[in-house]
């Protein structure tokens, strides 16, 4: 009875609101470094990553680099695992209603604030009012909450929480640094206060955060109530803790060999195989749940309303092997809008379809793209069969604009005429908007299976009210009614079933080009042990602890 | 006494006045600079709040919000004029993004960037005097050798100078952090990084100044009184190519502090740079607005300083009956 993974990253951008376009995401873990030895208490570990929040508060942020900053300050009600299993951690136990509107969650008592302030149900209350209040400007949180009705104190160790109907994502959601629980008190000092300091319950307390340079935390010394899946139990065994931003990868890379920092975010996959042979570091990679970067063709309008147009494209460009060439198997080619490390990946679909450029070419002789112009283009009644991508070069991570060039000279030989248009982000956005594009790009990483609502679902395309993940103009009936029943079920099972329906419809539909799998790439000093991993796929700290 | 004094009133008077002039000028400048910067903001497509919420689905009521907070569904003019009004009484706003008022953002950043900016083309100043100086009609080899390297500290781009001085003195040699060292050890490396392409613009104006300087009678005179071949340089020479050089160094203080952004990304430094930077890109408004009165206003102010400092360098300004003459 217990629901899934559910944690968003949308971007890890530079900039507050231009999310996720160039999304990030954090996976599944490889290669865990075989911890030796007992931890060793006290010490510091300095940790640089590539980009930084433009809020600290992640009830209003949408940023995953705000939830890696405040993870080590904030608990939530509940965990998740890897299996998508939630466990208890400031709610000892919940019960969810018969008629799926209604949790009732019992807290865990002794449970303080950093600040002195009593960790209790008015506390739950206060929180969840305060992401779904217009005021807070909720950029992500509240979204996933959005049926939400209200919260009850039932007593001071009782919470009831309603919606307006089942809404099977929300203890995956509660589990997410974005629904961390905060000091009511610090809660009342205004969005201002909050986007430079938040105050939980967690096993480390922020000294301070400097925009463009980093944070500093201390140890929590009473902390006493981390969930039943970490590594320990008790205080944090590092005494301080400090996340650097090193936005410039070979600089990063330079400080960690160097031995300035004890680990690094984001190690190019260029660096990758060089970090791998050196002694001195280990290299983990975690898949990114959620969305995979792919490209999202407009099936409402252009080119790609034909879907044999589209099929031609997915399938007449070797993906797998551009992916390969270019991230060096840092990067898995992808085959379905979601990763392998999503709850109700289907993984069928990697046989689903594959690379096929003479079936390509006869999809597009009997779309009428039978004639060829001087360049070698295809063309239908003297028209060229141009694909209009207008794209975020600015915000391109991980060498995405080498890639969609790559795809513009493999879609040349199959005669597709990539015409980029390079945007910046005010001007992007009305062409969403208006529909004006033939090809969108982007990853929406979140640790649930319900990232395919948000990518194909009819009421998350793109209007001038609400910007929405469904840039492909998907609309089915049938698609739409998978992802409701998928609300109205707890079951993983069930639920996984229905993904797996969706998955197999949108790929045979050819709503989306599947590209590659993010993975979260962290390189470390051999000095630096027991990093962990939340489910959305980013470092945790509370059981890290360094050697001399 | 009265002689004196009368004697020194029309020297007295052009500067004020010409203080003045600049003065209202500068307000002109300023007046300007906004007005273009906010037109230009509302001239470019998109509109502020969708850029505000991006990529983000957010539930009707944060949108209505948003516009509410920042008065975006005002008519454009209105906003322009109840801008300047706050303006006018101090008053920058608050940022869209960053959760922060503009003058106390500004105010944290600016002094990172001045500071550093100040480090550099001082740096620059001693480095390329010193350099002119000293090689100003040497022999052909070594002012080949300098103009050399000239060439490549002016077509070095500042981002592999950084990644250069970052890889040599911080990953090799471990002198200095590669980012956030507290004051002096941290500032040091990006100074550098600032300070190579001014010095080798600098240090060419300077030398071909002095070459043709040390050309002049009063130069033979001055040897033939039997000063030195350092002495005429320092004491006589250097005074007469300090002037284009002040000139040069208004301009190169504004172009500097314009082009730290590559600098605070590879050190890690705080600055206006990456905060002007973010807000263009996010249609921040009165961030953007608050950079411009700000870099306007240092840009006029270090010019009149720089008026001042001819009067000082030469004296023969100092008589002068109208501006410029």
């Amino acid at each position: 009875m217990t629901p899934h993974m559910y944690a968003v990253r949308t971007s890890a951008l530079l900039l507050t609101a231009l999310l996720a376009l160039t999304a990030c995401g954090g996976g599944t873990s490889a290669d865990a470094d075989a911890e030796s030895g007992e931890p060793v208490k006290g010490g510091t570990l300095v940790y640089a990553v590539n980009t930084e929040p433009t809020n600290l508060d992640p009830h209003a942020s949408p940023q995953d680099i705000t939830g890696l900053y405040t993870r080590p300050v904030l608990d939530s009600l509940v965990t998740l695992d890897d299996q998508g299993k939630i466990h208890p951690w400031l709610a000892s136990s919940w019960e969810i209603s018969a008629d799926q509107k209604t949790y009732t969650f019992k807290l865990r008592e002794g449970v303080k604030f950093s600040d002195g302030t009593v960790f209790d149900a008015a506390a739950v209350k206060a929180n969840l009012e305060h992401i779904v209040d217009p005021k807070t400007k909720s950029q992500l949180a509240a979204g996933f909450i959005a049926p939400y009705t209200g919260s009850e104190v039932v007593d001071a160790r009782t919470v009831k929480v309603s919606f307006s109907r089942p809404h099977s994502p929300f203890l995956a959601a509660l589990a997410t640094a974005y629904f961390g629980i905060q000091s009511p008190e610090s809660l009342k000092k205004g969005p201002e206060e909050l986007a430079k300091r938040v105050i939980g319950t967690g096993p480390f307390v922020i000294d301070e955060f400097t925009p463009r340079q980093g944070i500093t935390y201390h140890r929590n010394p009473d902390y006493d109530w981390a969930p039943p899946t970490a590594a320990h139990s008790g205080p944090a065994h590092l005494e301080k803790l400090e996340i650097k931003l090193l936005a410039e990868d070979s600089v990063r890379l330079g400080a960690l060999t160097s031995g300035q920092v004890d680990g690094i975010a984001s190690v190019p996959p260029v660096n990758v195989k060089q970090l791998k042979a050196d002694s001195r570091f280990t290299l983990q990679t975690k898949q990114a749940p959620g969305g995979n970067y792919s490209y999202y063709p407009n099936t409402a309008g252009g080119v790609f309303k034909d879907v044999k147009v589209r099929q031609a494209f997915r399938d007449g460009i070797d993906f797998k092997t551009v992916v390969d060439k270019l991230y060096f198997g840092v990067f898995q080619p992808a085959f379905s809008p979601i990763s392998p490390a999503t709850q109700g990946y289907d993984k069928s679909t990697e046989t689903q379809w594959k690379y096929d450029p003479d079936g390509a070419a006869k999809l597009l002789d009997e779309a009428g793209w039978t004639g060829r112009d001087d360049q070698g283009y295809r063309t239908r009644d003297g028209e060229r069969l141009t694909v209009r991508w207008p794209f975020l070069k600015a915000f391109a991570r991980e060498q995405r604009d080498t890639l969609a060039q790559q795809i513009q000279a493999e879609a040349k030989k199959i005669g597709f005429d990539v015409a980029f248009d390079d945007v910046t982000v005010a001007e992007y956005l009305p062409k969403v908007i208006k529909g004006d594009y033939d090809l969108a790009d982007f990853s929406w990483q979140r640790a649930d299976g319900d990232a395919l609502r948000n990518l194909f679902s009819s009421s998350s395309i793109t209007n001038a009210e609400q910007y929405g993940q469904n840039q492909a103009k998907y609309t089915d009936k049938e698609v739409d009614g998978w992802l409701d029943d998928s609300l109205n079920t707890t079951d993983l099972a069930e639920r996984a079933a229905l993904y797996s329906k969706v998955q197999q419809k949108v790929n045979t539909d050819v709503a989306v080009f599947p590209v590659y799998v993010f993975n979260y790439v962290l390189g470390s000093s051999k000095k630096a042990h027991g990093i962990g991993w939340e489910p959305q796929a980013y470092p945790t700290f509370y059981s890290a602890w360094v050697t001399k | 006494m009265s002689r004196v004094s009368k004697s020194r009133t029309p020297a007295r008077h052009p500067v004020a006045r010409r203080t003045l002039v600049r003065l209202g000028a500068s307000l002109l400048v300023l007046w300007g600079a906004v007005t273009l910067a906010f037109a230009s903001l509302h001239l470019t497509p998109g509109s502020i709040e969708d850029t505000l919420i991006g990529q983000s689905t957010v539930t009707p009521e944060v949108r209505a919000q948003i516009v509410a907070d920042y008065g975006l569904d005002e008519p454009v003019h209105v906003q322009y004029l109840a801008y300047l009004g706050r303006v006018l009484k101090g008053d920058l706003g608050h940022s869209y993004q960053l959760h922060d008022s503009v003058s106390s953002l500004i105010s944290s950043q600016a002094v990172p960037s001045l500071q550093l900016t100040l480090t550099g083309l001082g740096l620059a100043a001693v480095t390329a005097i010193l350099l002119s100086l000293l090689t100003a009609k040497r022999s052909r080899l070594l002012r080949g050798v300098v103009s050399g390297l000239e060439l490549v500290g002016i077509s070095v781009p500042v981002f592999w100078a950084g990644i250069l001085l970052l890889t040599v003195f911080s990953f090799q040699l471990g002198w200095f952090p590669a980012a956030g060292g507290d004051g002096f050890s941290g500032l040091v490396l990006p100074a550098v990084a600032v300070a190579i392409s001014v010095t080798a613009l600098l240090s060419q104006v300077m030398r071909e100044g002095l070459e043709t300087v040390l050309e002049e009678p009063f130069v033979l005179t001055a040897r033939a009184r039997g000063l030195s071949d350092l002495a005429v340089r320092f004491r006589h020479a250097l005074r007469h190519v300090l002037l284009p050089a002040v000139t040069l160094g208004g301009w190169l203080f504004g172009l500097v502090l314009g082009g730290l952004v590559t600098i605070e990304m590879i050190f890690s430094r705080q600055g206006l740079g990456q905060l002007t930077l973010n807000a263009v890109t996010g249609k921040d408004l009165p961030v953007v607005m608050g950079v411009v009165v700000l870099t306007s206003g240092v840009y006029v102010v270090v010019n009149i300083l720089l008026d001042l400092l001819y009067l000082v360098i030469d004296p023969r300004l100092r008589g002068a009956h109208e501006p410029g003459s």
